[in-house]
């Protein structure tokens, strides 16, 4: 059964990398599908900048990655099926998006160059803040299963989807997902008026393993997105793990298309509205779910 | 045989092209940078094509050749003079490189731009460890910070004549303290260019990119309208505020196709205070045609 939960685990994110590629070459209407855009910068090479930190500038694409993965573990992909069984999965997924802020940051900080260490931080000062709503959300999901686990906040929703009870919910963790794969209006990292932010001063392969990273995160932080406000496995007729898959799915292309069609804001007037609009908001999400709990 | 199809998958793929755009032939450039067949990439270290459009003047050639040595390898230098379609042969030419065709060798030597200053206790200058300028490299020191009065480290750098971000030729030479901008000087202007290069679609479509909208920024290049939303309000009001209209209002100009203001400020003194992107959308909130225009006039005087 483990193992059949890891393969199901691999193949999601593969299998999600993909159909995240060519949801990107989709909405944006240019570029290239996933495949030939992989090998486009597989045939590259890169340059090395002057004194660059070679360890943390592997590790970061390195970390993303795994941070997608060890997110993507508590995500049951049938009913009580994930494959970490944790009775605080909520507290797993919450640590991998923090910790994916450090990865963001390592990969701005390592090629010892100035567009990227100035998209690091930018990111850092937005990020951060990001996480509270974040953790409200999830709470707020979690309190009418009484649980902090995924599997029993999926079980909670047998009757009437978390989108339904708690509307709020899902908008806010859009913009969460936003900032934890550097999209959009949440990209303050790897902007265009940085020239590409932390990933300025990189091609080839090493760009290549970022992407993915990238496109891995935006797997799962859907996939968690669709487990606490989906009903994940929960459906008629079909088997539990192609409902998450087409529910998965279906977040992907709404965090991908509110990606490319929201405006991005300067980051102190961003940062402005996250602590006075985004956080009171949650906040108030969390007061209503916890009310109607009791 | 893993290698051939590999590198005919790459082939499929747009060709990823660094322009580098020389005076008169910006609107062309971006005209064929709308191409499905061409990827314009924001850094030379993401090209595989070095498009050099127009006839770079003398003052802007070290640069270039420092741009040129930072396309990885194998890398391909593409001239363009502004007629003609480019693009079967800028496909064929990634076809080449995607196959690991030959490549071109650095124009300039892998060697520091100065020499070790050799002042002060550690030899770079400054004060201790901090500032001073070794092999020409200025380090951060701490300086007094013009927002918030926390004492944080300014650092110097010039920037252009290729960054994408700014109009070509334009060579500004910021200090900043974080991604605040404290002082900002020109020390060249922008290559001058026709009218074409001002018109309202492309002007509009360049700020559009920078607030992370490149499919729309695309879709009114080409004519058609905008679908973003909050397209305008994203950008603060106030910003850039020049004979009574701000970055917001040249944009909204732009996008109901007037053209541009006649006149803009000097970057100097508009530009200090603002945060690195509000200054790149300040800048882009003025036509080429007005920023060479008050760039030379500021040289002249």
């Amino acid at each position: 059964m483990i193992l059949l939960l890891a393969l199901a685990l691999v193949v999601t994110l593969l299998g999600g990398v993909l159909v995240g590629g060519w949801l990107d070459r989709v909405v944006a209407g240019r570029g290239a599908g996933p495949l030939r855009a992989a090998a486009a910068l597989a045939v590259r090479g890169s340059v090395r900048t002057e004194a660059p930190d070679d360890l943390l500038q592997r590790l970061a694409p390195i970390l993303y990655l795994a941070l997608a993965a060890v997110g993507l573990s508590v995500v049951p992909f049938a009913p009580g099926a994930a494959l970490v069984e944790s009775p605080v999965g909520i507290v797993i997924w919450g640590s991998c998006e923090a910790l994916t802020i450090i990865a963001v940051f390592l990969h701005g900080w390592s090629p010892n160059a100035p567009f990227p260490l100035i998209g690091a931080y930018r990111y850092v000062a937005i990020a951060l803040p990001v996480m509270l709503p974040s953790m409200f959300v999830l709470i707020a999901a979690a309190l009418p299963a009484e649980s902090l686990s995924l599997s029993a906040i999926v079980e909670s929703q047998r009757d009437i989807w978390n989108v339904v009870r708690q509307p709020l919910g899902l908008p806010l963790f859009v913009m969460v997902g936003l900032t934890l794969t550097l999209r959009g209006p949440m990209d303050y990292a790897d902007a265009a008026d940085m020239a590409g932010g932390t990933s300025a001063e990189e091609g080839g392969g090493a760009r290549l393993a970022w992407e993915i990273a990238r496109l891995a995160m935006l797997v799962s932080v859907s996939a968690v997105a669709a487990a606490v406000f989906l009903g994940g496995p929960l459906g008629p007729v079909l088997p539990g793990p192609v409902w998450l898959w087409f529910k998965t799915a279906a977040v992907m292309a709404l965090i991908v298309l509110a990606g490319t069609s929201v405006t991005r804001t300067t980051p102190s007037r961003m940062l402005g509205l996250i602590w006075t609009i985004v956080l009171p908001l949650s906040f108030l999400h969390l007061g209503i779910a916890g009310v109607l709990a009791l | 045989m893993a290698v051939n199809w590999l590198a005919r998958l790459a082939a499929a793929a747009p060709a990823p092209v660094f322009t580098c755009i020389g005076p008169g032939i910006q609107a062309a450039v971006e005209r064929l940078c709308l191409s499905p067949a061409l990827d314009r990439v924001a850094t030379p270290r993401a090209a595989a094509i070095l498009l050099v459009a127009g006839e770079i003047p003398d003052h802007a050639q070290e640069a270039l050749d420092r741009v040129h040595d930072q396309v990885p390898h194998p890398r391909q230098t593409f001239r363009w003079d502004g007629t003609g379609d480019p693009e079967p042969a800028l496909r064929d030419l990634w076809r080449d490189l995607a196959a690991g065709g030959d490549t071109e060798t650095d124009r300039r030597p892998d060697a520091p731009p100065n020499d070790w200053c050799g002042v002060g206790p550690h030899g770079q200058g400054g004060k201790g460890m901090m500032g001073g300028t070794p092999y020409g490299r200025p380090m951060a020191m701490t300086a007094d910070d013009p927002r918030d009065g926390l004492a944080l480290d300014a650092y110097t750098a010039r920037l252009g004549p290729f960054v994408p971000m700014l109009p070509p030729g334009l060579v500004l030479e910021v200090t900043l303290q974080g991604d605040v901008i404290v002082s900002a000087e020109v020390r060249a202007a922008p290559f001058a260019q026709p009218d074409d290069a001002s018109a309202p679609d492309f002007c509009a479509a360049r700020m559009l990119r920078l607030v992370g909208l490149p499919r729309d920024a695309d879709r009114v290049a080409r004519g058609a309208r905008l679908r973003a939303i909050t397209a305008l309000r994203a950008i603060p009001e106030g910003l850039g505020r020049h004979d009574g209209q701000d970055a917001r209002g040249r944009l909204a100009g732009w996008l109901a196709g007037e053209r541009g203001p006649e006149a803009a400020p000097a970057l100097a003194t508009l530009l200090p205070g603002l945060e690195w992107s509000e200054a790149m959308l300040v800048i882009n909130s003025f036509s080429p045609a007005t920023l060479a225009h008050v760039a030379i006039s500021k040289e002249d005087a």
